[in-house]
């Protein structure tokens, strides 16, 4: 069993917190994708599972037993790091041998496992060329024979993928993944791009400023974001986050300029500040007048499939998802509606998650009515 | 030091080489007129050197640009009159025994500066930099002393020791192994290697480039020592090349055909060196740019 235990593991750098108590359980086998914005400290976190970093506090465990203090060769953990970091003065066969070598394995044995790993990631024409003779492409799967021949517990991964082009950066996800259900090993991936960590993960670890926003099965982070920065991170486009108020019996209104529109009921104290959201591909969209709120179409962008429409109501603009189409609807008057099935709801102090609202008293949204000064 | 002018090309990048082939055509074919002109003037002292010492005493001075009656007379008067097979060999072993030391105490020394922290790393790299700065002449005495201490004036391996490590070996290694990226040295440490597989098997093959260039400063800067041999030397069997040269500048008047024909003979060791590594500078300059 090689899960992996992340216990109250902090970092600091000359004092200064990068990390702020991390704990997450990895199962044995599962793909792990961590997400967040630069300088959240993913790599951090990475880094210290592969021993290239102290931990401050805390501990990390694989298959039960401590990390800490063991030297990063023997955590048998591989690493892909983002630029390669291949020996540019071996050739490919020598690279991926490499840890072979130092592991003093028999030559007939290295020569078969090299072998079998250039089989895998298609590289059995270019092992005796350098990494300098190689595509990017090419050199990220030399990077990936490379911990593929030391049969590792955990192959960690840091944003491998974030020097290809987008074509490329496809084909290696499927690869990646297809990687992963053969030899089933326990991976850590790090990416800031959310298709990798939505279509890899099958958890999905969202950090934000040294903290864990969510942990999660991906659908349940798309569905349920636990947190207005998750909510407003994953996906694109990004979740319509409006600001709204609590009102009597518990209405929720939006802080609209010069008017509160409710959109959800809820229990929540009166005064209380909420933030409400939701997803662009949410929004009905209706051309015909009186049915929602009256919006301007102030942009629409074409996606190909589909296209995004940037609707402003009373100051605050909305994504709305349309499918493909050719009518010109640009600067035309629109009727938006918030399904409340579709809404999220986020306390505007903590961030946090408030659960699901119900449907407002009154259909407020129809009628565009119950205007409070 | 003489030195000085064969670093600056050793050590530029490429990169400056391409950007001057990149400006238009006039502008190159000036810089290429200017480089010719120096060129011309950087090597016109060693071909007098060459042509006079094929002249005969009594042509010595003439002006013509080539030997009117080509000899080999001053180079079997030079043969006889010191041991210059002898001297030859002690100024190979001199200068490529300083050299390998050299390296490897740099080598050694960068390694730890470069990648590690330990108390005091800071003020022991300052103290190894100021080294740099202090004149020979200051240490020239003490070194004398030591020696002289140890029994082991007139000998060559005293002419080694003080050139066992030196600051601008060490600072210049350090430099380029702090220029090394991170992430192989952390990949090779994933993959089990140790601080001298890392050290040996990824740090140095890829410096090959720097390790060359330094390799043939410190070699002819050994080669040319005069002072340090100077004083040292008792009797010509333990002598070097350029103590030898020397002894054909007496009192009486200098012997201008043995010396050039001893200055000759001393410079073809080191022109071989400058081609042999320079192709190796060459072709790894070709090879870096690698990430
Ligand atoms: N060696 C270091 N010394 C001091 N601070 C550091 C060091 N390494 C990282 N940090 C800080 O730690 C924080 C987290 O860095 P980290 O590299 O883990 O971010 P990241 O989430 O991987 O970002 P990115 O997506 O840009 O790679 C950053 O604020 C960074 O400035
Ligand atoms: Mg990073």
């Amino acid at each position: 069993m090689t899960d992996l235990q992340i216990s109250g593991v902090k970092k600091t750098y000359d004092g200064k917190p990068v990390l702020h108590g991390i704990d997450a359980t990895i199962p044995d086998g599962h793909f792990v994708v961590i997400v967040g914005p630069s300088g959240c400290g993913k790599s951090t976190l990475l880094r210290m599972i592969a021993g290239l970093e102290d931990i401050s506090a805390g501990t990390i465990a694989i298959g039960g037993t401590v990390m800490n203090d063991i030297e990063p060769a023997d955590r048998g953990c591989a690493m892909v790091f983002q630029n390669y970091a291949l020996y540019p003065h071996m050739t490919v066969r020598q690279n991926i041998a490499y840890p072979l070598r130092i592991a003093k394995l028999p030559k007939a044995e290295q020569d078969r496992r090299v072998l079998e790993a250039a089989k895998i990631l298609n590289l059995t024409d270019y092992l005796d060329r350098r990494p300098a003779q190689l595509s990017g492409g090419q050199r990220q799967r030399v990077a990936m024979g490379r911990a593929i021949v030391r049969e590792p517990d955990v192959f960690l991964f840091d944003e491998p993928l974030s020097n290809l082009d987008a074509l490329l950066r496809v084909q290696m996800r499927i690869e990646i993944k297809r990687l992963h259900k053969r030899l089933n090993a326990t991976s850590i991936f790090v990416t800031h791009d959310q298709v990798e960590a939505m279509t890899l993960a099958d958890t999905l670890i969202v950090m934000n400023g040294g903290r864990v926003e969510q942990i999660g099965p991906p659908s349940d982070v798309y569905r349920k974001p636990a947190s207005v920065f998750v909510a407003g991170f994953m996906g694109a486009p990004a979740m319509n986050l409006l600001p709204a108020t609590v009102g009597q019996d518990g209405d929720v209104m939006l802080d609209l300029s010069g008017k509160h529109v409710a959109v959800a009921q809820s229990a929540l104290p009166q005064g209380k500040r909420v933030i409400v959201g939701i997803r662009p591909e949410n929004v009905v969209l209706s051309a015909k007048s009186g049915a929602g709120l009256p919006a301007t179409v102030d942009l629409v962008e074409e996606l190909g499939g589909s296209r995004v429409a940037y609707c402003n109501f009373a100051n605050c603009e909305v994504a709305v998802v349309l499918p493909a189409g050719e009518d010109d609807i640009e600067g035309s008057t629109v009727w938006i509606n918030l399904p409340t099935a579709a809404l999220h709801l986020y306390d505007q102090l903590t961030g946090l998650r408030i659960e699901t609202p119900a449907a407002p008293k009154l259909s407020s949204l129809t009628r565009d009515a119950k205007v409070v000064s | 030091m003489t030195t000085d002018a064969i670093a600056t090309p050793v050590f530029s990048k490429p990169v400056a080489l391409r950007r001057i082939s990149d400006r238009s055509g006039l502008n190159s074919a000036a810089g290429h007129l200017l480089m010719v002109l120096l060129s011309i003037f950087c090597l016109f002292p060693v071909y007098w050197m060459l042509v006079s010492s094929f002249r005969p005493a009594n042509t010595m001075f003439e002006t013509s640009l080539w030997p009117t009656q080509p000899s080999l007379d001053n180079y079997t008067r030079a043969i006889d009159a010191i041991p210059i097979a002898r001297m030859l060999i002690n100024t190979l072993v001199f200068s490529a025994v300083s050299t390998v030391l050299q390296l490897l105490t740099g080598i050694l020394a960068a390694f730890a500066f470069a990648r590690w922290k330990f108390p005091g790393d800071r003020l022991i790299y300052t103290g190894v930099a100021l080294t740099w700065l202090v004149p020979f002449q200051v240490v020239m005495i003490p070194n004398y002393l030591l020696v002289a201490h140890m029994g082991l004036l007139d000998s060559v391996l005293a002419l080694i020791l003080p050139n066992i490590a030196a600051a601008l070996a060490i600072m210049l290694l350090a430099q380029a192994m702090r220029g090394f990226p991170r992430e192989v040295i952390e990949a090779a440490r994933m993959d089990g290697a140790n601080n001298w597989r890392i050290l040996w098997e990824v740090l140095v093959p890829n410096l090959r480039g720097t390790i060359a260039s330094l390799a043939i400063l410190i070699f002819i800067s050994t080669w040319n020592e005069y002072f340090w041999p100077l004083l040292l030397s008792r009797t010509a069997e333990n002598s070097v090349i350029q103590i030898g040269i020397q002894m054909f500048m007496t009192a009486e008047g200098n012997q201008w055909g043995p010396l050039m024909a001893a200055s000759t003979l001393a410079s073809l060791p080191v022109l071989v060196i400058y081609v042999v590594l320079q192709r190796q500078v060459v072709q790894s300059f070709m090879k870096s740019g690698i990430r």
